[in-house]
């Protein structure tokens, strides 16, 4: 009380006028002004960087959602695939895709002769160039299922050649042509002829989506749905493992833990394991899970426990972070009403703490999604998975590879048309990943606490 | 302050439902609570008054050992609810809760229904054979904490979209609900403007006829106005206790005649 008995004088008589700022609150304003453009300006950035990788992607990867496929009638001259004449099952096995190469190449010249196209390939030989390494086993397998087609003529609806698709996808120019061994400008000249017609055309390729990977030379039949099922048993071996383990651990340290040198120390290890190179984890899986476990290598298995490892700290921590969000209030009224400890956990505290739990768990799922760093180590990259798993535990236990190593694996190839492959697996990451997020986002949204 | 009222009122002579001899709280290196000697009679209102930090509250939370929940908190001392000591080792606080029922300071009803957040205690202790025995506690509790007219078309509708005097009342149906011998309130009104308080302090006078009820309020009047029996309470001690007439009246302390006049606190 003793301020009020100086008397207030004011330092300075000036009088200011309220409507004609003076020099200070200009500059205060022009700061605040300035501090907005920033703002802005970092915004504008990133919505910029986030649309021209989204347009690349887009650009780069559509292509691989289409495939150029011929449409031919196949002789199945019985002369070539049962020379004995017995329609023997165990006979016609015998006969390599090598057999059926001749009569898909003729099937595709004769195609090009009732058309009547003037073209200086005069042989049925030449078509080689336009046919995939592949279509010789789509036709074997029909054969194989079915016998009793030897000697008809069926229509085949075969995968051209890489060059062939690219050409039709302006991946291909004429210009580079001159250079390739595998096609000419001939066999471009006669594809801009058939495509007209119908013979050759560009369709949705379904196979990309369901199929397996293929080798080297054949980009055209390569598909990620494989790869897919590898990524989809990991998820499932980490949320089975990661969510029960990381609530279960956060509850007890969130709820139960005495607060002590010891908790801390595992709090701040926890932390840490959050920020250890992922790399690091895939080391570990190989020295534990398969050196000393013998766990089988290239396993959805082993890559699912090396990502679960690498979950449990995102899950842990978000779940903390949504049990220590729930008010103690919450927790003082169940109490107060004589629940134990761990009813008012369950029944109060959790249910609140949910949407938050879920939230993290999909984060982190989302992530080991991603990941392709521990998958190096255990043996998931660079393995061509040719066959789609037939059950659980052939999911589980086969060798088989992941969505982003198979990008990764397709990245690294020479032909181009893996690289455009690539960009489309990376598509069908995102769309998992964008999908993730939003159910994430939609949960959240559903059970917040709704009163 | 109407001082003849609070002379008039009747104080039954009832028998000791809480014995607290020597009571000793740590929090840490604090020492929160310095040897507290309190008898609380049964089917009465005891009012602990005191300023902020002086200890009110966390006595309070010793009788249902709610500080077992903080870490740090150390009680010594011994503490009888009709004669058993409630720090025993042998006693499950659990227990001791739905024995002892608490009402907190701000009104915290479960995210849950009305009906949901009444019938929970009775539910997890079993105190209901089936739904029509839980639908009775419900509307009894309700009933008790003056809330039934208002709330009995809508038992469905969430706790939490009551106003604040409703959803204290709530908060005292809940406690009532899992019938408890002594309801211990933590300042219930702070939280509500006049018109709930005094629904709230009427509702306290009637809770009387029942349980030995003990509320800690930082407002004198009310603890003139609801309670028989008042406690003061300043940095950690008791200092005066005694019946709710004669603290306002004719306190003996000097202290509690400073705070009571407002020159402290």
């Amino acid at each position: 009380m003793t301020d009020a008995t100086t008397p207030v004088t004011p330092r300075s008589k000036k009088s200011v006028s309220l409507t004609s700022p003076d020099a200070r609150t200009q500059k205060r304003k022009a700061a605040e002004a300035r501090f907005r453009m920033y703002g802005i300006a970092g915004i504008a950035t990133g919505i910029f960087c986030l649309i021209v990788l989204l347009t690349s992607i887009l650009a780069s990867g559509t292509g691989a959602f289409q495939q150029t496929f011929i449409s031919v009638q196949v002789y199945l001259d019985p002369a070539k695939l049962d020379k004995k004449g017995n329609r023997d099952p165990a006979d016609i096995a015998k006969v390599s895709t090598f057999g059926y190469t001749p009569l898909i190449q003729q099937a595709v010249f004769d195609a090009v002769q009732q058309a009547g196209i003037e073209t200086p390939l005069t042989r049925s030989k030449d078509m080689k160039a336009l046919i995939s390494a592949s279509a010789a086993a789509q036709v074997r397998d029909v054969v194989i299922a079915d016998p009793t087609l030897i000697g008809e003529t069926i229509g085949f609806r075969i995968l051209a050649s890489s060059r062939v698709d690219g050409y039709l996808k302006d991946r291909v120019m004429r210009e580079d042509v001159a250079r390739d061994k595998n096609i000419d400008a001939e066999h471009l000249d006669l594809v801009d002829a058939l495509v007209p017609l119908g013979i050759v055309e560009k369709t949705f390729n379904m196979d990309f989506i369901t199929g397996a990977d293929a080798s080297e030379s054949r980009a055209e039949a390569a598909g990620i749905g494989v790869a897919m099922m590898g990524s989809f048993f990991m998820m499932l071996v980490v949320l089975v493992l990661s969510l029960p383990i990381g609530v279960a651990a956060s509850i007890y340290l969130e709820e139960f833990a005495p607060k002590n040198r010891w908790t801390d120390l595992i709090e701040v290890n926890i932390a840490n394991l959050a920020a250890v190179p992922s790399i690091v984890f895939g080391i570990l899986g190989l020295a534990v899970f398969i050196q000393f476990m013998h766990l089988p290598q290239s396993a959805p298995l082993v890559g699912g426990l090396v990502l679960t490892l690498m979950t449990l700290p995102t899950i842990i921590i978000s779940t903390r972070a949504s049990l220590k969000a729930v008010p103690p209030s919450i927790r003082d009224a169940a109490l107060g009403v004589g629940a134990s400890k761990m009813q008012a956990v369950f029944h109060h505290v959790l249910p609140l703490a949910a949407p938050g739990i879920l939230t993290g768990t999909i984060i982190g799922l989302a992530q080991a999604l991603g990941e392709t760093a521990p998958l190096l180590l255990i043996g998931m990259v660079g393995f061509i998975a040719s066959n789609a798993p037939d059950g659980i535990a052939s999911g589980l236990l086969d060798p088989n590879s992941a969505m982003p190593a198979q990008i990764y694996e397709w990245a690294k190839r020479a032909d181009p048309a893996f690289y455009e492959r690539a960009w489309g697996g990376i598509i069908i990451l995102l769309v998992f990943l964008i999908s993730m997020n939003t159910l994430a986002v939609i949960l959240r949204r559903r059970f917040e606490r709704r009163w | 302050m109407n001082d003849m009222r609070i002379l008039e009122r009747a104080v039954d002579t009832n028998e000791v439902k809480i014995a607290a001899k020597g009571v000793q709280v740590y929090y840490g290196d604090t020492h929160a609570i310095k040897d507290v000697n309190v008898d609380i009679q049964d089917r009465t209102v005891t009012a602990f008054i005191g300023p902020s930090g002086c200890g009110k509250s966390t006595f309070l939370r010793c009788i249902n050992r709610m500080n077992d929940t903080i870490d740090i908190a150390r009680v010594e001392g011994d503490i009888r609810i009709d004669g058993e000591d409630i720090y025993d080792k042998r006693v499950d606080p659990v227990q001791l809760r739905a024995k002892v029922g608490m009402v907190f300071q701000k009104p915290n009803p479960f995210p849950k229904s009305i009906y949901d957040n009444v019938s929970y205690g009775p539910r997890i202790h079993g105190l209901a054979k089936n739904k029509a025995e839980l639908d009775d506690i419900v509307e009894q509790s309700l009933r008790s904490a003056a809330l039934w007219d208002e709330v009995k078309d809508r038992l469905n509708a969430p706790g939490t979209g009551l106003s604040g005097g409703q959803q204290q009342r709530l908060c005292i149906a809940r406690a009532v609900a899992t019938e408890p011998e002594v309801l211990l309130m933590d300042e219930p009104c702070s939280a509500l403007d006049p018109i709930a308080t005094a629904q709230v302090e009427e509702l306290i006078d009637e809770l009387r006829q029942n349980y030995s009820v003990v509320i800690v309020t930082h407002s004198m009047q009310q603890a003139a106005r609801v309670s028989q029996r008042t406690a003061f309470f300043h940095l950690g001690n008791l200092v005066e206790y005694g019946e709710t007439g004669q603290i306002f009246t004719n306190p003996e302390d000097p202290r509690t005649e400073s705070y009571i006049t407002g020159r402290i606190g």
